[in-house]
């Protein structure tokens, strides 16, 4: 559905570009994770998809129209649900979703269905009447998530829609994000919680400083690394794993990377040979996370 | 759409205490403190009810008849206290009259005299009009004393009892059909053109909100075009600012009699000046409001920036000090003022009785300051919507 093609983009005055040839695509009825540090430019791109910032570079299409074209069509084809409240809170729930419904030139019985429609599915009926000011963290979140699905939009972008919930918001809403995918959106969702990334997208994409460093299915991404033995037990000596790959000691714990040839039986065997019991023992690919801090390095971001 | 957001505005101002009383009770509270504070700035200075003594150092006939004279008009003088110089320093006694020797012989001469015999001696707050009126009022009583003396010298017919140079003159302030000055005719025009401009402080307080809270770009993103978004910030603080002049109006004609103050009138005033007037007003103090709104960057800066702009404004534009009494250079200042524009469009009509042409001045000025402020307003926006 949206093709992203080249995209480059230079603030005014910028020393560099803060986008610098993006290309990604996002499809109908899947979830595309956006992962990248601070500064990596997701904010930019965000910016673009919202139509706040215009092409400089490259292009943008929604079903092959250029996204400046889709959206003077129809601006609401498009959604953006932002990292922040954005609405008011000396409103009530019902008045949000009344002013953003108009904003969204909805009118009429249209309007009231979806009101009641993006009330029942943030699940926020009792709170109708309560000022958004007065509500929980993760019944913001919600309002937010009801607002952005207001005027029924094809694409929806979610930035960070669960930072300071509690674990049952964060369940509930990542179950209702990944339902409007199911039901035939399609869903980019950004976060720093990559085990929210991996619970909820298809594909994945990576960027960092302007770039796209990565895109792929996640079972890609995860493919990619080496296959990772994990081993508690005290006592081991590390230096007898290196000829494995690369081993990470953490106390009793030992992680090791296995190097192309080498297999996990051969390390858990060469444990046990030590005369060392094995009290916990994992075998898996490496996580996101570390993909992630591979690939975008560890040092601090601080814009 | 638009409808919607002017909801949106309207709610959230509604919900704001301390931006509604700053728009509506703050006003009202200056209209009554300050019309009572001054009420009687527009009646003549009454030196009458002073409490004074005389020294009188000449005894003769003249001099008597000259404090006699006074008396009459001024009441009975006090017994002079020894203390008098300390008295009069602390404020107990308003003012001391020192009969100097010679005075009776200098009020029966035909001649103008050449140096004082009289001396005014009053305490140091005493009102400037009253110091001056005081000052003329014994050179009046001397120079008819002078004359009754020059003419009972001559064959002519002795004057009536009771006549007086005084008679000679009549005073009266003229403001044609339009309404008798007093305090509330000025107040209220006065703070209603400073509660007016207090949009400026509410204007920009949901603004910021909403850029800082991400809710503007959400309403771009949604489409609402930038003219909606101006409009729906507009027309709701242009209604605002007609209904402070309704509530303004209102407390002048009836709040204030209750209060014990002069009741505001508006018997022969011009409607359609009035509704011209305010509207141009409103129209300025609005256009001004999206400006700063547009250009202030945090809660802090919209929250200084407005109200101490609008207090600088006011001073300058003789809302606090009448612009009368203001020296030359600072009248030339205040001239340059929205907000004496403002304040002498409404004071045409509510205190001079004046009709649209009247009026046409300073809402001309108005009405060119508003169309920059929009126009500016309208780029700045631009800009900041980004």
């Amino acid at each position: 559905m949206l093709a992203i093609d080249g995209l480059g983009f230079r603030y005014p005055g910028a020393p560099q570009a803060a986008l610098d040839g993006v290309s990604l695509q996002a499809r109908r009825g899947g979830v595309l994770g956006l992962l990248g540090p601070n500064g990596a430019g997701k904010t930019t791109l965000i910016s673009h998809l919202a139509g706040l910032l215009p092409v400089q570079r490259g292009s943008v299409t929604v079903d092959g129209v250029p996204l400046a074209d889709s959206r003077r069509a129809n601006p609401t084809r498009i959604a953006v649900a932002p990292q922040e409240y954005a609405f008011y809170p000396m409103l009530t729930v019902a008045e949000n979703l009344a002013c953003f419904a108009a904003a969204g030139r909805l009118s009429g019985d249209r309007k009231r269905d979806r009101i009641a429609a993006c009330t029942a599915f943030a699940q926020l009926e009792r709170f109708s009447k309560v000022r958004a000011e007065n509500l929980s963290g993760g019944l913001k979140r919600r309002l937010n998530l009801a607002i952005a699905l207001l005027p029924e939009p094809e694409l929806v972008l979610f930035d960070e829609p669960t930072v300071g919930v509690d674990p049952q918001s964060r369940a509930f809403l990542l179950d209702a994000i990944r339902s409007l995918a199911t039901a035939g959106a399609a869903v980019i969702y950004t976060s720093h919680y990559m085990e929210e990334i991996e619970a909820i997208a298809d594909r994945v994409v990576i960027i960092d400083h302007g770039q796209v460093l990565r895109d792929g299915s996640l079972a890609e991404l995860l493919s990619d690394g080496p296959v990772v033995v994990t081993v508690r037990a005290e006592g081991v000596d590390a230096a007898t794993l290196r000829p494995f790959g690369e081993v990470e000691a953490d106390g009793a714990v030992l992680r090791v990377r296995l190097v192309p040839g080498q297999s996990a039986a051969a390390v858990l065997a060469a444990v046990e040979a030590q005369g060392v019991p094995i009290e916990h023992a994992e075998v898996g690919r490496h996580t996101l996370e570390h993909l992630f801090m591979s690939l975008t390095k560890r040092s601090l971001r601080d814009d | 759409m638009l409808l919607a957001l002017i909801r949106k505005e309207l709610l959230a101002l509604g919900r704001d205490i301390h931006g509604m009383g700053a728009l509506f009770i703050m006003p009202v509270i200056f209209i009554v403190v300050m019309s009572l504070a001054l009420k009687n700035v527009y009646d003549a200075p009454r030196p009458a009810s002073l409490t004074y003594a005389v020294d009188a150092r000449d005894t003769g006939e003249q001099a008597k008849a000259y404090a006699t004279t006074w008396a009459r008009s001024h009441g009975a003088p006090v017994p002079l206290p020894a203390d008098w110089q300390e008295r009069l320093r602390a404020g107990s006694l308003k003012y001391v009259l020192v009969l100097e020797a010679g005075l009776s012989d200098e009020l029966a001469l035909p001649s103008f005299p050449t140096s004082s015999r009289v001396r005014l001696l009053t305490e140091p707050g005493l009102d400037g009009n009253l110091f001056n009126t005081l000052k003329a009022e014994l050179a009046g009583a001397a120079g008819e004393l002078k004359a009754r003396a020059a003419l009972s010298e001559t064959d002519a017919t002795p004057p009536k009892a009771g006549a007086s140079m005084a008679d000679l003159v009549t005073a009266e302030r003229h403001a044609g059909s339009g309404p008798r000055p007093t305090a509330v005719q000025h107040n209220v025009p006065a703070w209603l053109v400073f509660g007016m401009f207090f949009v400026i402080a509410s204007v920009g307080g949901l603004f910021v909100q909403e850029r800082q809270g991400g809710t503007l770009a959400r309403l771009r993103s949604l489409g609402v075009p930038r003219s909606t978004l101006l409009a729906s910030k507009a027309l709701p603080y242009i209604g605002v600012n007609l209904v402070q002049a309704a509530l303004m109006l209102a407390v002048g004609v009836w709040a204030m009699p209750l209060l014990g103050g002069d009741a505001l009138s508006l018997r022969g005033i011009h409607w359609g000046a009035l509704l011209v007037a305010v509207g141009a007003v409103s129209l300025a103090a609005v256009g001004l409001a999206l400006v700063l709104a547009c250009a202030v960057r945090s809660h802090a800066q919209a929250f200084a920036v407005g109200p101490i702009l609008n207090v600088l404004m006011a001073a300058v534009g003789g809302i606090m000090v009448p612009t009368f009494v203001m020296p030359a250079v600072m009248q030339k200042l205040a001239a340059w003022s929205p907000m004496n524009w403002a304040l002498e469009a409404l004071l045409t009509v509510l205190l001079r009785g004046g009709d649209v042409a009247a009026t046409l001045p300073h809402v001309g000025r108005l009405v060119a300051f508003a169309a920059l402020m929009w126009l500016l307003a309208v780029v700045l926006f631009r800009k900041s919507s980004r």
